[in-house]
């Protein structure tokens, strides 16, 4: 996307910002500043082949990010809404947009409600970033599945959704349906062949790309659109389950003058768990394949499979939240021609503290501890294996304003 | 008219009058019962009062279950509870109480304490309405005027689950921490008597009974449910996906 849709599309967040409606235009901001500490390759953010979002040249005082997530009601069954971020990455643009979209959310009349998007947004996959801006409310970086999910996917197109209310008919539960159509999504599946997994806490921009120097992530490059489908249930306050399929249906060997078309298409089931107000556990894989023509001698198609699966467990108690998580990852060349191949075996593990300070404060401490293997890195970092550690100490303030 | 017979005849009249007085002093206790009867609902009508207690398959008291009772035989004039105005608060991003009792022509108010808006509803039969878009209390109460179990819900939080429970029986309320449910002031007689909550899944036939509340003393009459109760989350808020 260009940079004056991303100028129109601040424009239309200051329009947001100036709309007089009372209580109908909601804010949220977050700054979030760090200190870090890190060992191990250079971050794939900062040109290199780490997976993390640090490395040892950019440590100590660090901006995790300032966002601004803004709703308008513009009437009780419409509502607009945009996320503005900064990261103070190699980014394109210092402010840029994750999300803007609007929703239509009619009141229901029996027990389906339906309710639909249309604009730029992420998929209902992630059972970790519930928080402001799709950040992770667990701890600090989402695992490596949402990472990439963050990374390299946004809806962009329309979303639609039947939610089988069953509060209404004596269950306490609910069941939805989830189905979309969109584009831009063709280049999806390039940073993993490239990179493999990684674990940080950024997802890309709209305008902006990710990755130093920034890569735009999102193109529409064979002007087919792609799909999702998928099943949310969720049963009383303790079970929610997730699956959805998802394929670009890009055309593998479409290409324009900035982009290549990679065929992505993936299944991902989760599950979290809360059997108590103080216990969460998440569990969550995906699987799935990319194509691309990219060897340009032979055209023939190069074939990626990649899985990751993590668990997690999280204990809170009054103003304290502990978490530890496991992620298993893996990448494999299923045929064709990539340079080096992409094959990577990897797994980590995080530890999470948070604490709540009340008025808008917290903090945040966060170790990460990756083990990988990704033949790639040895033309550019002289190592196949890779062992990556990152300790994190966040300040957060949170202001929330009703206009 | 002899003497004796004037003496008969005089203590006839004494006699009679005697019996005037002491018909007069009758009428006047009988008057007097009557009337203690009227202000003191003595028998056949005097009140009693009735204590439910309400337990789990395991014996465990089960707290916040709706219980009413209504009059089979209700007599002329009796009137029972009076609907009082009542609340259902929104905080942590739940309805407050999660289940709440109201007598028919009740209003209820729903302010909203959270600090996002909410907009509440009901598709319910006993009840549909919509509160638009808003916070603290900025609508005026819903009037609650047929009998039947109306759930809440807000269409930007769909965790979001209340229940306004609207009975028409005479007497009604919720089971507290001990499961105990105390009734006052109900006039002798036979009574539905039926509970409900969201989390008992006993069978609906098996969710009323007949009792009997007797003249003079406190009757009692326990409930003791053959099924597991459905879970219930512990109390206490939890995280939520963000939205506003």
């Amino acid at each position: 996307m260009s940079r004056s849709g991303a100028c129109a599309l601040v424009s239309s967040l200051l329009w947001l910002a100036c709309a007089s409606a009372q209580d109908r235009l909601e804010v949220t901001g977050e700054a979030d500043l760090r200190w870090v500490a890190a060992s191990g390759a250079p971050s794939y953010l900062n040109g290199g082949e780490g997976l993390l979002r640090f490395d040892p040249e950019h440590e100590d005082l660090r901006l995790g990010y300032l966002l601004l997530d803004s709703r308008l009601r513009i009437s009780d069954t419409l509502s607009a809404h945009v996320v503005a971020d900064a990261f103070g990455d190699h980014d394109r643009n210092v402010v840029d947009l994750s999300e803007a979209y609007l929703q239509w959310r009619p009141f229901p009349i029996d027990a389906i409600r339906w309710s639909a998007k249309a604009g730029a947004f992420f998929m209902p996959v992630s059972l970790e970033n519930r928080g402001p801006g799709w950040t992770d409310v667990y701890t600090i970086t989402p695992s490596a599945l949402n990472t990439w999910i963050g990374e390299e996917f946004r809806t962009i197109g329309t979303e639609f959704e039947a939610r089988w209310l069953g509060a209404s008919q004596g269950y306490l539960g609910d069941v939805a349906l989830i189905g979309a159509i969109y584009g831009w999504n063709d280049p999806a599946g390039e940073l993993l062949a490239d990179r493999g997994f990684g674990l940080t806490d950024r997802p890309s921009t709209l305008f902006g790309g990710i990755g130093e120097p920034p890569q735009e992530a999102y193109h529409e490059v064979d002007r087919k659109p792609g799909y999702y489908g998928g099943l949310t249930w969720r049963h009383h306050d303790w079970l929610e389950l997730r699956a959805l399929r998802y394929d670009n249906r890009a055309d593998p060997y479409a290409e324009t003058r900035t982009a290549y078309a990679w065929h992505t298409r993936f299944s991902t089931i989760g599950a979290r768990l809360e059997p108590t107000e103080h216990w969460t556990f998440i569990a969550q894989c995906l699987d799935g394949a990319t194509t691309t023509a990219a060897d340009i001698v032979t055209e023939s198609l190069f074939v990626m499979d990649y899985r990751t699966a993590f668990a997690l467990a999280s204990f809170k108690q009054h103003r304290e939240r502990f978490t530890v998580r496991y992620d298993n990852f893996q990448t494999h060349q299923a045929s064709g021609y990539y340079g080096l191949p992409p094959n990577e075996i990897g797994h980590a593990w995080t530890l999470g503290w948070m604490h709540d300070f009340g008025h808008g404060w917290s903090t945040a401490a966060e170790w990460i501890r990756a083990t990988s293997s990704f033949p790639p890195r040895v033309e550019y970092a002289e190592t196949d294996g890779l062992i990556e550690s990152q300790l994190q100490l966040a300040v957060r303030y949170r202001l929330h304003a009703s206009l | 008219m002899t003497q004796a017979n004037r003496d008969s005849g005089c203590d006839s009249d004494r006699q009679r009058r005697l019996v005037a007085g002491v018909l007069d002093k009758s009428s006047l206790f009988v008057s007097c019962c009557v009337v203690a009867w009227l202000f003191t609902g003595l028998s056949p009508s005097r009140a009693g009062d009735l204590i439910v207690t309400i337990a789990d398959r395991a014996g465990k008291p089960v707290p916040e279950v709706v219980i009413t009772a209504a009059a089979q035989a209700p007599r002329p004039g009796a009137k029972g509870m009076t609907p009082e105005p009542a609340v259902m608060d929104q905080r942590n991003l739940a309805f407050v109480p999660q289940l709440l009792v109201v007598g028919v022509g009740a209003e209820v108010q729903f302010p909203n304490n959270d600090m996002v808006s909410h907009q509440v509803y009901s598709f319910s039969p006993a009840k549909r309405f919509q509160l638009p878009l808003y916070k603290g209390a900025q609508h005026r109460p819903v009037d609650f005027d047929k009998a039947g179990l109306v759930v809440l819900g807000c269409n930007i939080h769909d965790q979001m689950v209340g229940y306004i429970y609207v009975t028409d029986a005479g007497y009604y309320g919720k089971s507290d921490a001990q499961g105990t449910l105390h009734l006052n002031n109900l006039p002798a007689g036979d009574y539905t008597l039926t509970w409900w909550s969201p989390y008992i899944a006993d069978p609906a036939d098996k969710m009323s009974t007949t009792v009997h509340v007797a003249e003079h003393e406190p009757g009692s009459f326990h409930v003791q449910l053959s099924r597991e109760l459905r879970a219930r989350p512990e109390p206490g808020a939890r995280q939520t996906d963000w939205s506003y």
